[in-house]
């Protein structure tokens, strides 16, 4: 029992990382809470879907996640961007957008549960525990994702003005730096990760129309847990909410159920309690 | 023509008219003093003069290029830099990386080996204000002090050609007030230091300590109400009557 958590917790938490991460991100610099987050994960699922149909998975996968990097951007410089003054208005226009693309996906593929074929089909023994191989490629592919994203924002110049755009945007912009230009970078790689997360978990998940919602609530959980626009906050945040829902999974009797209440009763603790998160600010020092 | 020309700038924040058609004049290698009193507009005026926020009417010249429109960034780009009243500092990141983000930027060329030139400039920002052994800390841990020092080298960075330092002085302690005023008179005259480069720097300069402010200010001016209410050399404005009474109220000095 021990060894499952452990295992899928590990690989939810890649998954998540990558969702709370973008998330992260796309606040921090854009200054947008995106409430399509998710729905861009579900519209890479969709597209590799879609795209499997008539090429091999590299190109599917690439196509798929170019095509949701185009969406988001679009979206940013088109609706986004001149909006970003009205904050009530940016968080509406996401959500119109993550109901637009429900749509989409509901007329273009109907409401029936589709599936994406694993790459590696079977099962291996970890510790004791069956696990899909699937799964375990799925979090060497979402650990990888996670070291080459912390090395951009660690270890380049434009990873140091992604994070200083972050931290204060007045102060980025007095020493320099283009928060325009930073955004699309932010909106650009938070769109990506999500789209790369879709990609993870498509061969392992059921896809259909709804399915960005209750990992919309457990990102909004991850990232509040590890304090608004920390982006570190967001990944320890992510593991957190990853093994929590596979804890409540494995031991509750009828845990799969309770998986978005688990989610939900987090955000809604760490709002009473530390409404600053783990690494964050409180709001009223937030400068 | 002056490094800086602003001409009639006003600025309305709902009711509150907080700036009234505001000349302001800043001439290379300048440091012109601004004061008033609490609430006189001179940290509007300097927002305006960055671009933070947009004048109702006027405009700001720049090396004679109009940047009254510009974002703040540009205006960076093109040798404006500034420090903030209270240090506004990356805190989660390292004291150098703080000072990096500012020197990274284009002023300092994309030619060669600029990475290096400008990893170089960082350091000796840092170690022209004195805090160059604490360059791997977190900012987070620096005094207020230090704070302030970090926002100086990190606007240093930038190699500007006009500094705006809104209350350098505040906050600081006698010694610490002295060895900066020092600092910025070394810079006003240009020269190296280190493999920082300073062609002369120009400055304006908000501050409450009067004392320190007017030994080294060439020329004052004074705001009162959001209007300019006296202008001159500083042993001029030491003397004027009206700025007494703006600053302590109508027959204080009496």
């Amino acid at each position: 029992m021990l060894s499952a958590i452990l295992v899928n917790g590990l690989v939810l938490s890649g998954i998540y990382g990558m969702l709370a991460l973008g998330f992260a991100l796309t606040y921090g610099v854009a200054r947008i809470l995106n409430l399509a987050h998710t729905a861009f994960y579900m519209a890479a699922a969709y597209g590799l879907f879609f795209f499997l149909g008539r090429m091999g998975f590299a190109p599917a996968a690439l196509l798929a996640s170019l095509l949701v990097l185009l969406i988001a951007l679009a979206a940013y410089k088109l609706l986004l961007e001149p909006l970003r003054e009205h904050e009530a208005t940016v968080l509406i226009v996401t959500i119109a957008l993550a109901l637009l693309l429900q749509e989409a996906v509901l007329l273009l593929f109907g409401a029936h549960f589709r599936s994406v074929p694993a790459l590696l089909p079977g099962f291996v023994e970890v510790f004791g525990v069956r696990v899909a191989q699937q799964a375990l490629l799925a979090l060497l592919f979402a650990g990888v994702v996670l070291l080459l994203a912390w090395a951009l924002l660690k270890g380049t110049r434009l990873g140091l003005g992604i994070r200083a755009a972050a931290q204060d945007q007045e102060a980025a912009e007095l020493v320099g730096i283009s928060l325009s230009r930073a955004g699309n970078w932010a909106v650009g790689l938070g769109a990506f990760l999500a789209a790369l997360a879709g990609l993870a978990v498509a061969p392992m998940a059921t896809l259909e129309p709804h399915m960005w919602n209750a990992p919309l609530l457990v990102v909004l959980a991850a990232v509040v847990l590890g304090g608004l626009g920390s982006l570190p906050g967001a990944l320890l945040g992510a593991v957190v909410l990853a093994f929590a829902e596979v804890t409540v999974v494995n031991l509750v009797p009828g845990g799969a159920f309770l998986r978005t209440a688990v989610a939900l009763l987090i955000l809604v603790l760490v709002l009473v309690f530390r409404p600053e998160g783990l690494f964050g600010t409180a709001f009223a020092e937030e400068r | 023509m002056g490094l800086l020309e602003a001409h009639g700038l006003s600025k309305r924040f709902g009711g509150l008219q907080a700036l009234y058609k505001v000349d302001l004049r800043v001439e290379e290698r300048e440091i012109v003093g601004l004061i008033g009193p609490n609430g006189a507009g001179k940290t509007t005026l300097l927002r305006l003069l960055l671009g933070i926020h947009r004048p109702d009417e006027g405009r700001v010249v720049f090396k004679g290029q109009e940047i009254t429109h510009l974002p703040t960034w540009e205006r960076v780009e093109l040798g404006l830099a500034a420090t903030f009243q209270n240090p506004r500092p990356l805190r989660r990141l390292p004291v150098i990386a703080n000072v990096l983000v500012a020197a990274y930027g284009p002023r300092g060329g994309r030619k060669g080996d600029w990475v290096k030139r400008a990893e170089a400039r960082a350091l000796d920002a840092l170690e022209f204000v004195g805090i160059a052994d604490k360059a791997k800390e977190p900012a987070s841990v620096l005094s207020q002090g230090e704070l302030k020092r970090l926002e100086i080298a990190r606007a240093l960075a930038t190699e500007p050609e006009l500094l705006i330092l809104d209350e350098p002085f505040a906050g600081l302690t006698p010694v610490e007030t002295e060895l900066l005023a020092k600092s910025l008179a070394r810079l006003r005259k240009g020269g190296r230091f280190g493999r920082l480069h300073s062609e002369g720097c120009a400055m304006v300069i908000i501050e409450h300590k009067l004392s320190e402010l007017f030994k080294i200010a060439d020329r004052v001016v004074v705001l009162n109400f959001g209007e300019v209410l006296a202008e001159g050399t500083p042993e001029a404005i030491a003397q004027d009557p009206r700025v007494m009474e703006a600053y302590l109220g109508e027959g204080a000095y009496a």
